[in-house]
């Protein structure tokens, strides 16, 4: 555990030098929330009016929660890297060092995405009582529990990306998959809830990944409840264990095949 | 006869481009399809959208469905055909242009047709089918054609301005990422659903309005003013492309890099 918690600390100095990146993604994360909070402007009439039970306010506050956890992970950057580790036959460096690849990858990406965490939610924050001018109900104990499962959202994101990433032992390129994937979160689970799809689709989304990475953590931020985040977070462990083993059994098939030529 | 040398030379790129990227056949194939899948899937969430309100800013999911279409044309247009127009800052920044300036050809035009992005013509693609959708009909093809092209260009023109300030500033990516960005964001929404200042911008500073929207608006009213003003901007924004590149090539100082172009 200790190497691990050395691999992300590592991550987290490195990225402290290039603290003014994340500043940069600001913008692109702010005309997104632009749209969509004109958009939900457009479709309600009245702030106060409910649809599939929530407010506008409820609304905009969801779509930033969901926005900030798909800002912060930067999914794309994450999946092509390992796809050019596995590509380039870099990954063979970290083949014979004394930790699991996997582990490694999750530790590297916790420590990247860090100091994004803190200050994407910040800046979130202040985005949010710019737009609806009052924070959600929430008390520092459930500020607290939205704020450990959103971060869990985020771990099992991750390892979702990874065993993405690590279909490149298998295919040539990833990035179609990665494109359906970011696609199905994005659609089904970043700008609606799921009370807003057909009954028969919510039954299917609330055992899907979306449940645990993108709705649960902004449903309890906007309608917190001690049974819902039992409910998500007994979710998001399940999830953390069968993700993290599901890429070792991609990892352990794919490394099989590995082929490097010295150069 | 230089304009009939330079096409030939861009044809010639653009053939070597594609036989580079057909080396892996799967590959190529693969991500055009994603692609289009890609675009269908972002449609599902206008499908969720006129569920709740019948129309949005006077556009009804025909409407939409064209919108995309365009969305998605112009930048197929762009990344398939003129993609290192959106990678020009880090050839100013790391030296590379070199290569470009030693061949007797109009520069801009030689750099940002030296590559292709396959899986942009599954965009392409996705657009006629999104045309097809919204009506089967020769005129709307042939207009539409003629408005992807210059809504391409127009974005093209757009991120070789801004990647252009390279030359003047460090760190330019970033403002030219954000722009090009802003409007890949925008063009999928309509604009009745903006108001005010927002609006504004999108008309003038971010021109996702002049590429996207007003196209959409004079294929849905038959209006060929509006054609004919999307036309003048697209020449406007070529012409303005120019002047910032060269201008800027004028600061350009050689990185020394030893690279070959494979």
């Amino acid at each position: 555990m200790k190497k691990y918690l050395f691999i992300a600390k590592s991550q987290i100095m490195s990225n402290m030098q290039y603290i003014t990146n994340i500043f940069g993604g600001f913008i692109g994360f702010t005309l997104i929330l632009i749209i969509l909070f004109n958009l939900y402007q457009y479709l309600y009439s009245d702030p106060n009016e409910l649809i599939n039970g929530y407010s506008m306010h409820q609304m905009i506050w969801y779509v930033i929660i969901t926005e900030l956890l798909w800002s912060i992970l930067g999914g794309s950057k994450m999946s092509k890297k390992i796809a050019n580790d596995v590509k380039s036959g870099n990954i063979t460096y970290n083949i014979n060092k004394p930790y699991s690849y996997v582990g490694y990858c999750l530790a590297s990406n916790i420590g990247d995405l860090f100091l994004k965490f803190i200050f994407y939610t910040i800046f979130g924050m202040v985005l949010g009582i710019f737009f609806v001018g009052h924070f959600p109900n929430l008390n520092i104990i459930s500020a607290l529990i939205v704020i450990v499962i959103s971060f869990l959202a985020l771990v099992i994101s991750i390892l979702f990306i990874t065993s993405i990433g690590l279909v490149s032992f298998f295919i040539e390129d990833a990035s179609p998959l990665y494109w359906l994937y970011s696609k199905f979160i994005l659609v089904l689970g970043t700008i609606f809830p799921i009370e807003f799809f057909p009954v028969f689709m919510q039954k299917i989304l609330i055992f899907s990944p979306i449940y645990v990475v993108s709705y649960g953590p902004a449903r309890l931020f906007v309608n917190f409840n001690y049974v819902d985040a039992i409910n998500i977070f007994c979710a998001q462990v399940i999830y953390i264990f069968a993700c993290y083993a599901l890429c070792s059994f991609i990892y352990g098939k794919g490394v099989k095949r590995i082929n490097v030529n010295g150069g | 006869m230089a304009a009939k040398n330079q096409i030939k030379v861009v044809l010639m790129s653009y053939k070597y481009s594609f036989m580079r990227e057909m080396l892996n056949k799967t590959s190529f194939i693969s991500g055009i399809v994603f692609m289009m899948l890609n675009n269908a899937c972002m449609v599902g969430q206008w499908i969720v959208l006129f569920t709740l309100k019948a129309d949005f800013g006077g556009y009804g999911f025909r409407e939409i469905i064209l919108l995309w279409g365009f969305a998605a044309g112009t930048y197929g247009v762009a990344h398939a055909f003129f993609a290192q127009a959106f990678h020009l800052s880090d050839l100013i920044v790391n030296g590379k242009l070199d290569a470009y300036l030693v061949q007797p050809k109009n520069i801009l035009i030689s750099v940002i047709t030296s590559a292709i992005i396959p899986h942009a013509l599954g965009d392409i693609i996705f657009a006629y089918v999104a045309c097809f959708i919204y009506s089967f009909n020769i005129k709307v093809f042939l207009l539409f054609t003629l408005l992807i092209i210059t809504g391409g260009l127009i974005l093209t023109s757009l991120a070789a301005i801004l990647n252009s300030l390279s030359f003047w500033l460090k760190n330019s990516d970033i403002i030219a990422d954000t722009g090009v960005s802003a409007v890949i964001f925008f063009a999928t929404y309509p604009d009745g659903i903006f108001h005010g200042l927002t609006k504004w911008i999108l008309f003038t500073i971010i021109p996702v309005g002049i590429a996207n929207y007003i196209p959409v608006r004079s294929i849905i009213n038959c209006d060929y003013s509006l054609i004919l003003f999307n036309i003048l901007a697209c020449i406007l924004f070529i012409a303005f492309a120019f002047i910032i590149f060269y201008r800027g090539l004028k600061r350009y100082a050689s990185g020394n890099l030893m690279s070959a172009r494979v």
